[in-house]
């Protein structure tokens, strides 16, 4: 894509929810869908770029939700400082989870990485006196301000989560086109000719988790800011997280910048419209639904949607068949 | 919607060009309704695994709904039909978070009803609170009530209060019976909803100087309960308190009978209480107890017509969330106009006494100034056969417990 085509989206991005209803619906929608781009995004550097199928990354995400939450109900945090904590305590835990269990690989190592994020939902149900346990924990609601990152309407929200988007494809970005995205695809194609070559890939396998696992921690602190409220069970869940995660990368096209932003802007408001038009029918319909075309869209295109973008640009014969 | 239209037809490249119509689109629901009608939102767990007492919910709202449509709607309103937006909460508070944002946004509820599993209604009341609109709920969590939120209205005694009321009443049950309890067991899943209650059961026990010799919860959705029911056995309890949802109750219950131990069993709501329990369980299930925050069979005028229609008994879910309807539509009289803040002032303080809100304990619904309805009180209710009889407290009780020791 080139950089007018990027920037002209990234304004129109900005300008969109002004459009809007500003405590409406649709910028909610929008606003989910930019975190989970962003998380995406965020899981692409390690499901992406090394082909690390981590289905574990809600154990960062929930590690920020709570850690932000826990400092700002105790000691009035400003959650923009819970964003640097969990940016630290994100990274450090990506860290403690990738040395044990880098040296897997394929499914071994999604399912060691699921494994993670089922602990963590389990150490927060029973941390009770920290955590509120399986009963949740809400964000304090107070007056408005930027500081606490109260804000008036859903504007200021989605232009944050927007933000963070921007950020965190940045980050990935720099990555791939950089020595590190150069050695973390060495390590994807083949790791004893990556040793071979002189890639330290013990390090940039590690190097890679840290950065997304922090990334991933501080989009956990937005989540808590938008949502206020939340359980283990929603911030450390393998469905409601770890899984939606990578499916955004997935859906759109597993390693490229656009991928997770394209996933997400489809999944997510795939799932709420799923939502909003069936489910006064019949019930469990829309899930139903919602899950058939998610099978569908990986049946026609495996590689994502990416994929199918490039085929019929390159090769229009192939889609029309 | 012609875009959204293009979505669902499901061409690849139609699906494509379709997405930024899709994304950007609201979503508008079809919706006939007519200018007059009052709308009130319905979001309940419709899938997942509480869908059964979502679905139960929907029903007794429903039936409410319909009852007074029948009757004319709201007459101070000129006749306002209610027109129910009925959403799917699924499993988690995202998602239950969203659909709230939907129906104020999109579908301009007046008030919202819901979410049967106190995390979903504590993520919508979140939602709510924001937007000053009345949520009511049927949620035992102490949480609701104990945050200081003004617009939100529980029609049920606390979670505590319930756990307390499962223990006390169960000790008036066996003292009647000539035995004195000294030793329970209590099991609960590790849930908002098992947490909280185990909490005012334990409570209790501690109070009354009853000794808990078992005390363990364990994760929702467990297969094997067979390890559990072996520490049961070893802990010689005089009676066991397990608080669970549908299908652990049923694994719990068989289990105990496979290993013939046959003292009381209290349960504690949700599982206990619906028909799945006595369908599942055949004989197993006849004489096991459950606390309850209601029950069908105190106003037998008022829930039959749910049985005729539905062909099973108004269930405590059902029942609870016609009341909270019945509520807002005796509100609705009240005030006269269909505005949310004039609604949340007429929900505060007045006695209901109208439609089924006869039907719960006290015989009417009162808010105090948390939101929280003070006449509603705990009651004990046994299985005989495949009905459910109030057996406690006295006043209340429609039979003698059978208390087998």
């Amino acid at each position: 894509m080139s950089r007018a085509l990027v920037a002209l989206a990234l304004l129109a991005a900005a300008l969109l929810p002004l459009a809007l209803e500003s405590e409406g619906y649709a910028i909610h929608v929008l606003t989910l869908a930019l975190l989970f781009a962003a998380l995406g995004q965020a899981w692409n550097i390690v499901g992406g770029l090394a082909n690390q199928m981590s289905l574990g990354h809600a154990a960062f995400f929930g590690i920020g939700a709570y850690a932000a939450t826990i400092l700002q109900i105790r000691f009035g945090l400003s959650p923009w400082l819970g964003l640097v904590v969990a940016l630290a305590l994100g990274g450090l835990a990506a860290a403690l989870i990738s040395l044990p269990t880098m040296r897997l690989r394929g499914h071994y190592f999604a399912l060691a990485t699921l494994a993670c994020g089922e602990v963590m939902r389990v150490i927060a149900n029973t941390a009770a006196p920290l955590t509120g346990g399986p009963a949740g924990i809400s964000v304090p609601f107070g007056a408005e301000g930027v500081w606490m990152m109260r804000f008036e309407g859903g504007r200021p929200i989605y232009w944050l989560m927007l933000g963070a988007l921007v950020v965190v494809t940045v980050v990935f970005e720099v990555i791939r086109r950089g020595a590190l995205g150069y050695r973390l695809r060495a390590v994807r194609e083949n790791i004893a000719a990556a040793e071979a070559i002189g890639v330290d890939t013990a390090r940039v396998k590690l190097q890679a988790a840290v950065i997304s696992g922090a990334l991933t921690a501080a989009l956990g602190v937005l989540y808590a800011q938008f949502n206020f409220f939340f359980d283990p069970d929603t911030v450390f869940g393998v469905a409601s997280i770890s899984v939606r995660i990578a499916l955004m990368a997935i859906i759109g096209g597993i390693g490229t910048a656009a991928g997770p932003i394209l996933g997400a802007l489809i999944v997510i408001p795939l799932e709420e419209f799923a939502n909003a038009a069936l489910s006064d029918r019949a019930a469990g319909l829309s899930q139903l639904v919602y899950g058939a075309v998610l099978i569908a869209m990986v049946l026609v295109e495996p590689r994502g949607l990416m994929a199918l973008r490039f085929s019929w640009t390159f090769r229009p014969r192939r889609a029309s068949a | 919607m012609q875009q959204v239209h293009a979505a669902a037809g499901a061409s690849r490249r139609r699906l494509l060009t379709g997405t930024a119509g899709l994304v950007a689109a609201p979503f508008v629901i079809r919706s006939a309704r007519a200018a007059e009608a009052v709308s009130i939102g319905v979001v309940m767990p419709l899938s997942g695994a509480n869908a059964q007492f979502g679905i139960n919910a929907r029903n007794g709202v429903q039936f409410v709904a319909d009852q007074i449509n029948a009757a004319g709607g709201i007459k101070a309103l000129g006749g306002a039909k209610i027109e129910l937006v009925v959403a799917d909460a699924t499993s988690s508070p995202t998602n239950a978070a969203s659909v709230a944002q939907r129906l104020i946004t999109q579908n301009r509820v007046l008030a919202m009803i819901g979410a049967f599993a106190s995390s979903l209604t504590i993520a919508i009341s979140e939602i709510t609170e924001r937007r000053n609109l009345p949520l009511l709920t049927m949620s035992f969590s102490d949480e609701i009530t104990g945050r200081g939120f003004k617009n939100i209205f529980q029609v049920v005694a606390k979670a505590s209060v319930l756990g307390k009321a499962q223990l006390d009443l169960t000790m008036q049950l066996a003292q009647a019976a000539g035995q004195k309890l000294e030793r329970i067991a209590i099991m609960y899943e590790d849930t908002a909803y098992g947490t909280s209650q185990s909490g005012g059961l334990r409570a209790a026990a501690k109070a009354a100087g009853v000794e808990v010799v078992m005390d363990e919860a364990y994760p929702l959705g467990i297969t094997d309960v067979t390890p559990l029911i072996n520490k049961l056995r070893g802990a010689n309890a005089q009676a066991v308190f397990p608080v669970s949802y549908l299908n652990d109750s049923l694994q719990i219950i068989r289990a105990m009978r496979a290993q013939q131990i046959d003292i009381p069993t209290i349960g504690g709501a949700a599982g206990y209480v619906i028909p799945d329990f006595a369908r599942g369980l055949g004989p197993a299930a006849e004489g096991v107890l459950s606390i309850s925050p209601a029950n069908y069979d105190l106003a037998p005028e008022l829930t039959e017509p749910f049985r005729q229609r539905f062909g099973y008994f108004m269930v405590h879910e059902a029942l609870e969330n016609g009341v909270c309807l019945s509520v807002v539509a005796e509100a609705l009289e009240k005030t006269g106009k269909a505005d949310r803040e004039a609604l949340r002032d007429a929900l505060r303080g007045h006695r209901f006494e109208t439609g089924l809100a006869k039907a719960m304990t006290g015989g009417a619904v009162q808010f105090d100034a948390t939101g929280l309805n003070t006449l509603s009180e705990p009651v004990m209710v046994q299985w005989r056969g495949d009905q459910l009889v109030t057996v406690a407290p006295g006043h209340l009780a429609r039979a003698q417990a059978v208390w087998k020791r």
